[in-house]
């Protein structure tokens, strides 16, 4: 690693620290709207630390065009997340009074879009803490879809190559000529939030409320404003709100883009966006008509309520309505499953993605057609890319990490004295990004605080592995990484 | 599928089940020595049917010009277990006076080599039955080392072309020159079934015992003569148990040229050389855990942890204690060690090491081409090139593998299983375990509650792990019947 890619990277992380300490003036003009001037000073004192901390590092960077190479992208985006979290940490400390290790896993689960708390009566929590924590979940979904868009698919993770396209380059250079798509997605992102806080107070929520949701809505974090998430709003209209923005923030954006600007069909016609919603939509349908056939819900009611918690799971976001692990054996192994299917590639949704679903799929049949007839040819695509060799190694790759992770997070977590259903769905929860697990300590009606401290730090990690989609953060620990 | 093909399966088929009906002679001379003669009968009238209709399958004759190709195997391997299954369950019906469902359950659970159990007051069974039940067993053991040794590695199933030898063939004639590899495969696992009934004896075992927990042993079965499992047994039986539960997870192959006077291919494989690692890992952490936070002496803590996790992870099933209720620790560890399994080429179930070896391989692989996107890398398992093809087989098996459990797992827990049952219950049956986790079919208890349809369903998973699923979901294409 020669001194001078350090340096740029060290620049970079000083420019994210300052656009951090940017942000934090929204919570700053927040509380003083909402006259509480005595939580004024959290943010003032956090934001003059993060500008302490910028100036260092921009004073040791240095900017210099075309030094990073691919690799070392893999550093960058790992640091980036880690520092920006250790310092959006401060507030919830000096506001709230809680424990280091407590705000950096609520500032990891808001950055990483999961949406595991550990605060309790949110109802009366300080507005400035409210929407910081919305904040961050917003920053970290644009974060993750520019970094799925524009870095992943240049680096060899997990079968991400499929999504290159003329506007990210393979090879030496770095930046991609991605400019105009960056600057049409934050246009989108912002217009699309607008929008979903505009639809949230038609529905009926308070302003201060659905600017929260629509945040936490667009970028599939799941943070809520109410202790009992989205049961606290009866109104059935903000539900369906709801379920629209998730969907939307979990569709790629960059067809999103393709499509506001006329090009429809770009989005119809991607195989993974077709795949995502007959799931979503089949889902729904089996899941509620068994919900209604099993309570006391009309067809219509028990469609709303699966669909909410449904989406909410699958797209990664981590609202729920009522507690869905009351309602049977079966509902609890779905949901359980649920969690691992995530949304499309190129969104903010975390999960495995539904393309690697897919690709498996394509592989399934290919394979079973092979062992019929050993000697066909088959050329074996998706979405018009062909599946080749270096594709499936990374995917295969990708899959086995993301087990393993799981289940020595899950080992991890059991070693700490939690049961076993605790261990299993919360580090699961963890590394899918979606936030709620199962049973009564995490699941959709409880919360993450009375967890030990050495738990609450592994499920940090797995969250933080699950958005950077585990390989990047592991590749730098290789020695390899390091070597000339 | 032409009709000469579908005669020749028959023909094979019918051996089988002549084979079968001979098999059931050794039950009956049981009852016999052990003077009890009133299930006789049984045995008697389920060998009779059996033998007719292997004999009707025979008589068809064998069409001269008429050869086997390849995709012809996997119409015959998976005819050959349900087959057998089918009229294997016989006896058990004509006994017990049980349903055919649980016959039938019982029956697939023992030549899977599973050993999971609907039934249940098995010390006061008769004795015939228990000895019919771990025949099943020691049968399908040698039967799936037959097959995992001739005839999967030349079909692409999960990346079992790894396995190819000199002897095993990969081209249109399917019958491998392994005759003498196969003679002294059975003379090897004859051997071992031998010595180990001489050690359970000379644990202090009876006799009649002592060669159904052999059968059950080396078949890494699982199948017992107490409801207690081997807790009814002294803690000699144990430390017997544990060796020989090992040898039969190793590779069958090596074992023949072990048995020729060179030990060197056996110790230099790759795959044993991790199987045993992974083993030693799992006592050392484990012991070290049990003792510490336990009631246990050290000794006491090392044969339970060796016995149990040795009898998971090799898919054998047999149980001291309940292990479930060591705390969620160890609870993880069970399920996860379920999956593990042992070497490909022996009797047990489950991923099998050298998937997780060949996975390792990539993922470090991966890794290096992730820092150097052009290094042209050359990925060996055991001095095999791990070719595109064997990656894809081995992507395609697991993720069929996963797929499998949770659409098992689902479909149970509709029928009303709580969802610990469901999904533990799902993975042992297709890893071919035998006990799942939780109240019910737990190691303290066993399958006999659970609704008949769940017990088709576990049928079909121990029936799809055993034949390592691709073999029986190929002949659900529609690819392989046309032409």
């Amino acid at each position: 690693m020669p001194l001078a890619s350090l340096r740029t990277i060290s620049y970079i992380l000083g420019l994210f620290l300052i656009a951090l300490a940017a942000s934090m003036l929204v919570p700053m003009l927040t509380v003083i709207i909402d006259r509480h001037p005595e939580h004024l000073s959290a943010f003032t004192h956090s934001a003059a630390i993060t500008v302490f901390a910028a100036v260092l590092l921009l004073r040791f960077g240095h900017r210099q065009r075309g030094v990073l190479r691919p690799r070392d992208m893999y550093l960058l985006t790992s640091l980036s997340w880690i520092t920006v979290c250790v310092f959006a940490a401060l507030p919830m400390v000096i506001i709230q009074e809680i424990s280091y290790t407590d705000a950096f896993f609520e500032t990891m689960s808001g950055i990483t879009t999961t949406g595991s708390t550990i605060l309790v009566g949110l109802d009366n929590a300080p507005s400035g803490l409210l929407i910081w924590r919305s904040i961050l979940h917003w920053l970290g979904g644009i974060g993750f879809i520019g970094m799925a868009v524009a870095i992943l698919p240049m680096l060899r993770i997990g079968g991400m190559r499929l999504f290159q396209t003329e506007s990210s380059d393979w090879g030496d250079k770095v930046l991609p000529r991605s400019h105009m798509v960056a600057k049409y997605i934050l246009l989108l992102y912002s217009l699309l939030t607008l929008l979903g806080f505009l639809a949230f107070w038609w529905a009926g929520m308070q302003p201060f409320d659905a600017i929260n949701h629509a945040m936490a809505s667009i970028s599939t974090g799941g943070f809520s404003t109410s202790d009992s998430s989205l049961a606290n709003w009866q109104q059935p209209a903000v539900h369906w709100v709801a379920v629209w923005l998730m969907i939307l923030g979990s569709l790629p954006f960059t067809l999103l883009v393709a499509a506001s600007r006329g090009n429809v069909g770009a989005l119809w016609r991607d195989q993974q966006v077709r795949g995502f919603l007959s799931f979503l939509l089949i889902t729904w349908v089996l899941l509620g008509t068994w919900l209604s056939a099993h309570s006391e819900h009309a067809w219509w009611d028990a469609l709303r309520i699966v669909a909410v918690n449904v989406t909410s799971v699958v797209t990664t976001t981590g609202f729920a309505l009522g507690d869905y692990t009351t309602w049977g054996g079966l509902a609890v192994l779905v949901f359980f499953y649920l969690t691992f299917v995530g949304g499309c590639s190129g969104s903010t949704a975390g999960g495995l993605k539904v393309f690697r679903f897919q690709v498996a799929y394509v592989l399934l049949k290919a394979n079973l057609r092979l062992m019929i007839h050993p000697r066909a040819v088959l050329s074996q695509q998706y979405n018009h890319h062909t599946l080749d060799e270096d594709i499936i190694r990374s995917l295969v790759t990708f899959s086995f990490f993301f087990t393993i992770t799981i289940g020595i997070i899950a080992l991890g977590l059991a070693l700490f004295g939690l049961d076993w259903v605790t261990a299993l769905t919360g580090a699961a929860t963890a590394v899918c990004n979606v936030g709620p697990g199962l049973g009564p300590i995490i699941g959709p009606a409880g919360n993450f605080s009375s967890l030990p401290d050495g738990a609450k730090w592994l499920l940090t990690v797995g969250m933080l592995l699950g958005r950077l989609e585990i390989l990047t953060l592991f590749v730098p620990l290789t020695r390899a990484f390091w070597r000339h | 599928m032409s009709l000469s093909t579908l005669r020749i399966i028959g023909f094979i088929l019918g051996v089988f089940l002549i084979t079968l009906a001979i098999a059931m002679l050794i039950p009956m001379a049981g009852l016999l020595v052990l003077n009890q003669p009133q299930d006789l009968n049984a045995f008697l009238w389920a060998s009779l049917i059996t033998a007719v209709t292997g004999c009707f399958l025979v008589g068809q004759g064998r069409p001269k010009n008429a050869t086997l190709r390849p995709r012809d195997m996997y119409l015959l391997t998976s005819a050959s277990w349900i087959v057998v299954c089918t009229f294997g369950a016989l006896p058990m019906m004509f006994i017990e006076h049980m349903s055919y469902t649980d016959a039938f359950f019982e029956t697939m659970s023992g030549i899977t080599t599973t050993g999971s159990t609907v039934l249940s007051g098995l010390d006061n069974l008769s004795p015939g039955l228990l000895l019919w039940r771990s025949l099943l067993q020691w049968l399908g053991g040698i039967g799936f080392i037959g097959m995992a040794v001739a005839i999967l590695p030349l079909l692409r199933v999960g990346g079992m072309r790894l396995f190819q030898t000199e002897s095993s063939d990969w081209g249109d004639k399917v019958m491998p020159r392994s005759h003498m590899a196969a003679k002294y495969i059975v003379l090897v696992y004859f051997t071992f079934t031998f010595s180990c009934i001489a050690a359970y004896l000379a644990a202090g075992m009876g006799w009649f015992d002592a060669i159904n927990h052999a059968l059950t042993t080396v078949s890494t079965g699982g199948y017992s003569t107490s409801d207690n499992s081997m807790g009814k047994f002294s803690d000699n039986a144990h430390w017997v148990a544990i060796p020989f539960m090992l040898l039969a997870s190793l590779p069958f192959t090596l074992y023949v040229a072990a048995f020729r006077g060179s030990w060197r291919p056996l110790w230099r494989d790759q795959q044993v050389r991790g199987f045993l690692l992974i083993l030693l890992a799992i006592w050392f952490v484990f012991t070290l855990w049990q003792w510490h936070s336990g009631d246990h002496q050290f000794l006491d803590a090392l044969r339970l942890v060796m016995f149990n996790s040795t009898s998971i992870i090799t898919g054998t099933g047999y149980a001291v204690g309940d292990y479930s209720l060591w705390g969620s620790f160890a609870f993880m560890i069970f399920f996860y060690i379920a999956f593990i399994g042992g070497c490909s080429g022996s009797t047990t179930g489950g991923l099998k090491i050298f998937r997780f070896q060949v996975a390792l391989t990539l993922l470090r692989g991966n890794l290096k081409q992730m820092v150097h996107p052009r290094a042209v890398l050359i990925q060996k398992y055991n001095g095999h090139v791990l070719d595109e093809d064997i990656v894809r087989s081995i992507l395609a098996f697991s993720f069929f593998f996963t797929i499998t459990i949770g659409l098992l797992a689902l479909a149970l827990s509709l029928l009303g299983l709580d969802p610990i049952t469901a999904l533990t219950g799902a993975a042992t049956a297709v890893c071919n375990v035998g006990p799942g986790l939780g109240d019910t079919i737990g190691p303290a208890g066993n399958f006999g509650s659970l609704p008949d349809l769940a017990k088709w369903l576990l049928s079909l998973g121990m029936l799809l792990g055993r034949l390592e699923i691709v073999t029986l979901l190929v002949l659900l294409t529609g690819t392989f019947w046309r032409h």
